[in-house]
């Protein structure tokens, strides 16, 4: 299989081009081809949510997602989570606040879900944060901490 | 000159100075995404190569037919023994001298399943990888031992070094008026840090860099220059972010060699990342282990006798001992000890380090078994650990440097409300849940490694400390800037921190807990050093403002000079610099006794670890302390056990940045948490295969699992067990913690399960 085929992929809000083989997934796409490496793999078999970013603003694990999948669609990674001028995302911010990660590795996968889980309105209570960042693993441990940056981060959200 | 000044600290989140609970220096990066890890750069023209693992535990490849993988499209190189460039043998990490037989990566001999056997390297990652599953590879089979329990694999081989005793432990048992015996047992279990292991490899004539995950960059560095016969200062190891190793990522693996090898062959950098899977057997974890303990006490419940005996499972072709014995002969005051170890070979990848090797079975093992005399004599869990405390050291019969475990005991109990436990096993219940509560200790030692920092004022008045230590989540980048700034005066924003990479001053292993203990040790010294220079040349440079003021010493704060009878007139660093005509001051230090200061051991001290002094060498023991209070709830009809809350006290000695030191505590306790209740490596009995070896189905904590993790710091700063003070911190807090679960799991149901984890189908 050496057939290539060219896509445009809109990634924090920038068409790209690129030439991938059809079995090129998102993830591999945005970190081998694009070099936007904040997206990160962990096993590249949809256990441990490293690779989250958004897809028409839902999170979705991109080592699941084909590259040529996303065509069309608006992709959003880490690195388009932060304002215009470089300030942090709210999440962001309250991440960095609480010491809600440690090695880092698993830290913008959670960021976008944890973003996503507040958009979708799973951030009443800190047993609903921690029932829907359950598909994000942190091997560090931090996980009281990111519900602590949640919690905060979704009052000034709202 | 000496200079000792006193700063004043403010103590909250905008304090810089040591000890404050400053946010993570490298924090930003992190959650932007710039932060770049091993696996993220993207030298020209690189190209991607992936292990090919056996099938079967034991053997040998007979052959291996790689006629449609070498067709298939973007194939490069498939890479077998037969093909492969030699590699020789290189120095272990205790100095034992290289084997003269060359070193082979790839298997012909297979020993474990999941062994690697040959390499696909080819243009593009999915190339390789589809490639990879094209190799047809035939072997002789033979019976292989799949655990420790196998009926083949004997009682093994006697680690006389592992002896403990004292008194006479069998005798003082025997007549012993309380006694009971019991057989604790913990499972495979893995390091599973969520970046997999992997690296770039790039040659340039005959110099090499490796970008690569590395708790150790001069100890892996070393060895890879002596596996391709390279002058140490060839290789270059870069490596600013970790994405965790929690052990595993301390010493030089196959996969490294097999990367650098196709580098070497190919012309080209390759990129190789072990694919989860395949991390189950790239690497071992900690292996297996069963513990019986038998203990004689008074009737009272005062200890007469431990006798131990241990084992843990290694592979057919090394040693690895899992000390069991460590805290079972160090925890509690006894006039009688017996404890002994033997390790037993089983067809498993070679086990390894992971968070707390030796204290954490062990404490299981002692925990659970102080936890049932106080059952068996009727005195609370809390009484019986006090009621036994040990004084002094046990074993090494020196005082403790600091104990603060009954202060721990204290504050953990009284924040927990230990005092509402009603005694009776089943006695505690909401609904059809019902509610145990569960105590356990742990300890980790003290160890020390002499260190070295760089560390350099420059002209804009901004300070650089470098060092090849790296920084995996402990905090190393944080507490340097930290240790730097109060050092030197400066706000810590003015200071940056270089870690992970070869080309800097050495630095030891990132292991045992003893890397922020040392490093800042070497950083506070070398930036006094350019601090004393600064002040020196302030005083006497011709072109120097203060000059005139025949001081003979100045003050350095926030950033600014001043004498210190006008310590407000102050006069800032970098004016200070460009009035003496300096671009910069700079100081290397190193933390070597004077015995050790020579080119050879230098090296050795940052290459091996024949230098690490022991926790009591000289005139103290010197350990950090925890105890772990546990509610668990266990429904009494499904077995299901949900821990509900947890306080912790925990005596690391002085914190240097209590917010950082907080998080590294909750990690080893949820870490804890999993080993308790999920973590088993299932091997099939058949195959010797690790058959959940993906992270959907070897289950670590989500964070569902895991409620509110209260940790209150009852350390006091020791320095005797550190320059600045501080004990063991990232490996303490795991240790107990499962004991803790498995008492309060025996205070809910009256059952005692005695081997982790604690599945429901043993509760109901």
């Amino acid at each position: 299989m050496t057939n290539r085929t060219t896509i445009q992929l809109e990634i924090n809000g920038q068409t790209q081009a690129l030439e991938v083989e059809p079995r090129v997934t998102l993830l591999d796409a945005l970190r081998d081809h694009l070099q936007l490496t904040g997206t990160k793999k962990g096993c590249d078999q949809g256990q441990c949510g490293a690779c989250t970013v958004h897809v028409d603003g839902e999170r979705v694990l991109s080592c699941l997602t084909l590259a040529a999948q996303a065509e069309g669609r608006k992709i959003t990674t880490v690195e388009g989570l932060s304002g215009p001028g470089g300030e942090l995302h709210p999440v962001q911010a309250a991440f960095l606040e609480h010491d809600a990660f440690q090695c880092g590795y698993c830290t913008p996968g959670q960021i976008m879900s944890a973003v996503a889980c507040i958009r979708e309105g799973h951030a009443g209570s800190d047993d609903e944060i921690r029932e829907y960042m359950s598909g994000n693993l942190c091997r560090c441990g931090a996980y009281p901490h990111i519900v602590e940056a949640i919690r905060e981060a979704a009052k000034v959200m709202s | 000159m000496t200079i000792v000044e006193t700063r004043s600290k403010r103590g909250d989140a905008s304090d810089g100075a040591l000890g404050g609970r400053l946010s993570r220096v490298d924090g930003p990066a992190k959650i932007t995404g710039e932060a770049t890890y091993g696996l993220e750069y993207h030298p020209e023209g690189m190209v991607y190569a992936v292990l090919v693992q056996s099938t079967i535990a034991s053997g040998r490849v007979r052959s291996i037919d790689a006629t449609a993988a070498e067709a298939a499209p973007g194939v490069l190189l498939v890479m077998t023994p037969e093909n492969a460039l030699p590699i020789k043998s290189a120095t272990d990490w205790l100095e034992t001298p290289p084997s003269e037989a060359p070193y082979e990566p790839l298997a012909r001999e297979v020993t474990f399943s999941g062994q690697h056997v040959a390499a696909v390297i080819a243009g593009t990652f999915e190339q390789a990888t589809a490639a990879a599953a094209l190799l047809k590879i035939t072997y002789d089979e033979t019976k292989a031992i799949t655990s420790l329990d196998d009926p083949e694999a004997g009682i093994g081989i006697p680690i006389d070094q592992m002896t403990v005793e004292w008194g006479d432990a069998e005798a003082a048992l025997a007549t012993a008026p309380v006694r009971i015996e019991g057989e604790y047992r913990t499972p495979r279990e893995y390091n599973v840090p969520i970046e997999p292991h992997g690296l770039i490899a790039e040659w340039k004539g005959d110099t090499l860099t490796v970008w690569e995950p590395s708790q150790w960059i001069d100890g892996m560095a070393r060895t890879y220059a002596e596996w391709f016969g390279l002058p140490f200062e060839n290789v270059r190891l870069v490596s600013p972010y970790i994405g965790g190793g929690f052990g595993s990522k301390a010493l030089p693996l196959e996969h490294s060699a097999v990367a650098i090898n196709a580098a070497r062959m190919l012309g080209r950098p390759v990129k190789l990342a072990v694919t989860r899977p395949q991390t189950f057997t790239a690497f071992g974890g900690r292996p297996a282990t069963r513990q019986t303990i038998a203990l004689g006490a008074t009737r009272e419940g005062k200890l007469l006798s431990i006798v131990h005996r241990s084992a843990n499972e290694t592979s057919m072709k090394d040693i690895f001992v899992e000390p069991l014995g460590s805290v079972t002969s160090l925890m509690y005051e006894t006039p009688n000890l017996s404890s002994r170890q033997n390790v037993v070979r089983v067809n498993t990848v070679k086990p390894g380090a992971l968070r707390a090797p030796g204290e954490n079975p062990s404490a299981f093992g002692i925990e659970c078994a102080i936890d049932e005399l106080a059952y068996k004599v009727g005195i609370d869990p809390l009484e019986i650990r006090l009621l036994n405390y040990a004084e002094q050291d046990p074993h090494a019969k020196k005082p403790w440097s600091t104990r603060r475990l009954r202060e721990a005991y204290a504050a953990g109990a009284e924040a927990f409300g230990w005092s509402k436990r009603h005694p009776q096993p089943r006695s505690m219940r909401e609904g059809n849940q019902l509610i145990g509560y569960g105590v356990a200790a742990g300890t980790y030692p003290v160890r020390r490694t002499p260190g070295e920092a760089l560390v350099r004022i420059l002209s804009d008045g901004t300070v650089e400390v470098a060092s090849s230590s790296i920084d995996m989540g402990q905090g190393t980048y944080t507490i340097l800037a930290q240790t730097a700034a109060e050092a030197i005066g400066v706000p810590v924003d003015a200071v940056r921190v270089k870690l992970g990479d070869s080309a800097l001053p050495r630095a030891p292993v990132a292991g045992g807990s003893q890397l922020a203990n040392l490093m800042t040790g070497a950083v506070h010294k070398a930036a006094l050093a350019a601090r004393d220079e600064l002040i020196g040349l302030a005083i006497n440079d011709p072109n120097s403002p203060f000059r005139n003021l025949q001081a003979n010493t100045l003050v350095v704060e926030g950033g600014q000079i001043a004498s210190p009878r006008d310590a407000g007139s102050g006069i800032a660093i970098a004016e200070v610099m460009q009035r003496i005509g300096r671009d910069r001051i700079e100081a290397l230090r190193d933390t070597l006794p004077e015995n050790l200061r020579n080119e050879k051991d230098h090296f050795r001290n940052f290459t091996t670890i024949t230098t690490m002094r022991s926790p009591t060498e000289g005139d103290y023991s010197l350990h950090s302390w925890c105890v772990h209070f546990v509610e668990v709830r266990v429904d009494e009809d499904f077995g299901t056990v949900r821990v509900a809350r947890m306080v912790s006290a925990l005596d690391s000695g002085r914190l240097y940045n209590p917010k950082l030191a907080e998080s590294q505590w909750k990690g080893g306790i949820i870490m804890g948490i999993g080993q308790a209740l999920l973590e088993e490596g299932t091997i099939d009995s058949r195959h010797g295969r690790v058959m959940n070896n993906n992270l959907g189905d070897y289950l670590v904590p989500t964070n569902s699992d895991i409620p509110d993790l209260k940790v209150i710091s009852v350390g006091i700063p020791d320095t005797n067990a550190s320059v600045l003070g501080g004990k063991a911190v990232g490996e303490l807090a795991i240790v107990g913690v499962a004991p803790a679960i498995a008492n309060a799991v025996f205070h809910a149901t009256g059952k005692r399960i005695r081997d982790m984890p604690i599945t429901l189908e043993k509760l109901i």
